[in-house]
């Protein structure tokens, strides 16, 4: 696990998003183990209590839970995984619209953009699997 | 916990400290930061009682300093005190017959997280590994709380790299650490608390994460407003 951090956000917020994002992308699939507090930390060279604070607050969230003395897992709660996934996509869509509405563009202008470049992508990604 | 409260200190006719008052708790790291001469290395040492102070007092755990309070505190200064001529297993066993508290499977770890050759002699190791063997001789004590003095100072970027690593591992787990620097940089996600000292005075108190949480700001950015704005 690699974090570029930001020195200006709180440190656990930034590991709680990472997460987010690799639950959100099946890089961490439900049920998995995650690292121990230290060895995360140790991984991404950041303070134990730093780490601790992040997996409270995932463990809050419902993200990953602990069963007596084992390793903590990622959730299998189907509706927990469904609200990190709209949760990424809702905010990638937020700062998207923010920065095209900055530049007003008609909607719907923007959706053949979007189109054209989601089916480019996937073309992209699928001549690549191709190789 | 460390508690430092108003303590001042004349060097002849300099006043260095003109009353400084922090905490440092069991299980954080808490980092004093200045330029040059603030004074950092004299309130580690008056915290050693190796300095005495004018006024104030320093509390370990709720008590005065005595003789018995050095059992679990420990000091690493920024240049090795071992004899030169010493190998590393010889200023080991030095340790080990000086202090009780001295945790010889520990030193062992650390001798191999360190990847230190025992049988070098302290006079003939890198600065890097001179700082690294340093920091063995003091964190191989079974004590509750570590003071280091720059240990990042003058050191090349991998030797840095590998004392950062300690700082996440078990051998500094809950214990309470003080760590004096001028260069913030490399440890800023590593710190759990700040004491910002300017003119002998401390300037700023803080937690790291709390700073980012509530202001948005990085340690460097409320180091440049307190020393600069």
């Amino acid at each position: 696990m690699k974090i570029n951090f930001n020195r200006r956000e709180p440190v656990y917020v930034q590991v709680v998003r990472h997460f987010k994002q690799q639950i959100a992308m099946n890089m961490l699939e439900p049920g998995q183990e995650i690292p121990s507090r230290r060895e995360l930390a140790g991984e991404l060279k950041i303070n134990p209590n730093t780490v601790q604070r992040a997996y409270k607050e995932m463990e809050e969230q419902g993200l990953i839970y602990t069963e007596r003395n084992l390793p903590s897992k990622i959730t299998r709660n189907e509706q927990v995984l469904q609200v990190v996934r709209e949760e990424l996509i809702m905010d990638a869509v937020d700062q998207f619209v923010t920065t095209v509405q900055s530049v007003q563009v008609p909607l719907d202008e923007i959706v053949t953009i979007i189109k054209e470049k989601y089916e480019q992508t996937n073309a992209d990604k699928g001549e690549e699997d191709h190789d | 916990m460390i508690e430092v409260n108003n303590i001042t200190k004349k060097f002849g006719r300099k006043q260095v400290l003109k009353g400084v008052t922090f905490t440092a708790e069991k299980g954080e790291i808490t980092c004093l930061i200045g330029i040059n001469g603030v004074g950092k290395t004299t309130i580690l040492n008056a915290i050693m009682a190796l300095t005495p102070i004018k006024k104030g007092e320093i509390l370990i755990d709720g008590e005065k300093l005595k003789p018995k309070t050095f059992n679990h505190i420990t000091f690493i200064p920024d240049a090795i005190t071992v004899l030169p001529q010493m190998t590393i297993t010889e200023s080991m066993q030095f340790m080990k017959d000086y202090y009780t508290t001295w945790n010889e499977e520990r030193a062992q770890e650390l001798l191999s997280f360190f990847k230190l050759n025992p049988e070098d002699k302290i006079a003939s190791l890198s600065k890097g590994n001179t700082a690294k063997a340093n920091l063995l001789l003091g964190l191989a004590l079974d004590v509750d709380y570590i003071l280091m003095d720059e240990p990042f100072s003058g050191i090349d970027m991998f030797s840095r790299e590998q004392i950062a690593n300690v700082f996440t591992s078990h051998l500094i787990e809950d214990r309470g650490v003080i760590i004096t620097t001028h260069e913030i940089g490399d440890i800023e996600h590593l710190i759990d608390k700040v004491v910002l000292l300017d003119d002998g005075v401390v300037k700023k108190h803080f937690y790291t994460e709390e700073v980012r949480e509530a202001e948005g700001k990085s340690v460097i950015d409320v180091m440049r407003e307190e020393y600069q704005g």
